[in-house]
């Protein structure tokens, strides 16, 4: 079980992660972000993948959990409650991705979890592999747990049994 | 005199009951002994127990594992096992390093930050091609946890860009017996490939340029031996893998999708020049 501020993911086989806040500065609040893999992620990594989604093969499968400020909280943008647990394979289009790569496709969606204003955003190493894809991505955010927004602020950092 | 009878009597039953109860005592720690393999007498042998014969004839019984004291003996170590390495950064965050995904080869450093030895190591994480690491090769730092290393130390210790994991329980899952110590894993095959003390990045970089260069050429072999072999210096690859690397070679030979070659009808649209009697015809 991978847990730190306020979010918890038990992670299935050949996934590996991590949830991080970036560091200070200047006047900037970094939040919580959460980067999980099925390929190995180098040291430093974008928070949209940015050094990451280029060494994707076409079985990987990337995603970000980026949490906002709390001012985001009731905006238009973030209107959906819940985080997506199961999504299908029409969910996934290559004009979705930050950086167009080759066969990838991706899917972002913006959403409230627990009072936590956040974005998730997925990106599959090869569209046409998206219906094998898919169901093991479904099968991570379908672990992914995250606390409500008054306990993760004072949650300390730590992994769960 | 009866009444001398009766003391007696209760002295002889109170007697019986204490030395049943201590027969019964060391049944059980025998029993016990055996369990572990260090009772007495043959330990392959069952304890004797009930039996409708005269009871001589050992009854053979199923044994755990011998009871083991003291560090693990080499022969004793899961070496070849791979365990993901999760724990926390120096700086507080969660990390879950998998050791079976497909990103080839992870060296795992297992170093601490008091240790002489270790420092060195450390400054030369700053650039593992400069001590002979092999491109490609992903080097995690591994130290005890929190509970045992002061974080700010390691942070003080790890250079940029290094990925350092604090986990206790990567320490006990690879039986670290002391640091530094060097695991070498082989994501594709999900196995350890190597393991061992060093005490500089160099030595393990030149086991390490060994190991890959032994790995790569038998994944050279596999290509070679036809389209359907593994490629990226796995040996095992199979299912939507093997498919994937079919797919790439046939394109790489210039065959794609709907190619005349691909849907033979006779011998010589497989091999060039050869001709079957009804082709002669």
């Amino acid at each position: 079980m991978l847990q730190a501020h306020g979010i918890a993911a038990r992670l299935p086989g050949g996934f590996e992660g991590r949830i991080f806040r970036r560091p200070v500065l200047g006047d900037e609040v970094p939040r919580p972000v959460a980067h999980f893999a099925t390929f190995a992620l180098p040291a430093d990594v974008g928070d949209f993948g940015g050094g990451a989604v280029t060494l994707m093969g076409p079985d990987d499968i990337f995603a970000v959990l980026f949490e906002y400020g709390p001012e985001s909280v009731g905006t238009a943008l973030f209107a959906r409650q819940g985080m997506p647990r199961r999504l299908g394979p029409d969910d996934f289009r290559p004009a979705v991705l930050r950086r167009g790569l080759g066969a990838q496709s991706g899917t972002q969606w913006f959403f409230v979890e627990q009072g936590r204003p956040f974005t998730l955003y997925a990106v599959l190493g090869h569209h046409g592999r998206r219906f094998a894809s898919v169901p093991r991505l479904n099968a991570l955010l379908g672990h992914i747990v995250v606390d409500p927004a008054d306990t993760a602020a004072v949650q300390a950092t730590g992994l769960a049994p | 005199m009866l009444a001398l009878v009766v003391v007696l009597l209760c002295c002889v039953v109170l007697l019986a009951v204490l030395v049943a109860g201590l027969l019964r005592s060391h049944a059980d720690i025998l029993r016990a002994l055996h369990d572990l393999g260090v009772g007495v007498g043959d330990p392959r042998a069952a304890p004797a127990g009930p039996s409708t014969t005269s009871g001589t004839t050992p009854v053979p019984v199923t044994m755990g594992p011998p009871l083991t004291m003291g560090p693990p003996l080499a022969g004793e170590r899961h070496s070849s096992e791979v365990y993901d390495v999760a724990g926390v950064t120096p700086t507080g965050d969660a990390v879950s390093v998998s050791m079976r995904n497909r990103g080839g080869i992870t060296l795992l450093a297992f170093l601490s930050s008091g240790c002489a030895t270790c420092a060195g190591i450390w400054a030369a994480l700053a650039d593992p091609a400069a001590a002979g690491l092999p491109a490609g090769v992903r080097v995690v730092a591994v130290t005890k946890g929190p509970q045992f290393e002061i974080s700010a130390d390691v942070r003080a210790k790890a250079p940029d860009g290094v990925l350092v994991v604090m986990s206790n329980q990567a320490w006990s899952d690879y039986e670290v017996p002391a640091s530094p110590f060097f695991a070498l894993v082989d994501g594709a095959q999900g196995r350890r490939v190597g393991e061992g003390v060093a005490p500089s990045l160099e030595r393990v970089a030149d086991l390490v340029r060994r190991s890959t260069a032994d790995a790569g050429a038998a994944g050279e072999r596999t290509r070679q031996a036809g389209p359907s072999g593994a490629a990226g210096g796995s040996v095992r690859l199979d299912g939507p893998g093997r498919e994937a690397d079919n797919d790439r070679m046939l394109r790489r030979a210039g065959v794609h999708p709907g190619d005349a070659s691909l849907y033979p009808r006779r011998l010589g649209d497989v091999f060039a020049g050869a001709a079957t009697p009804a082709d002669r015809r």
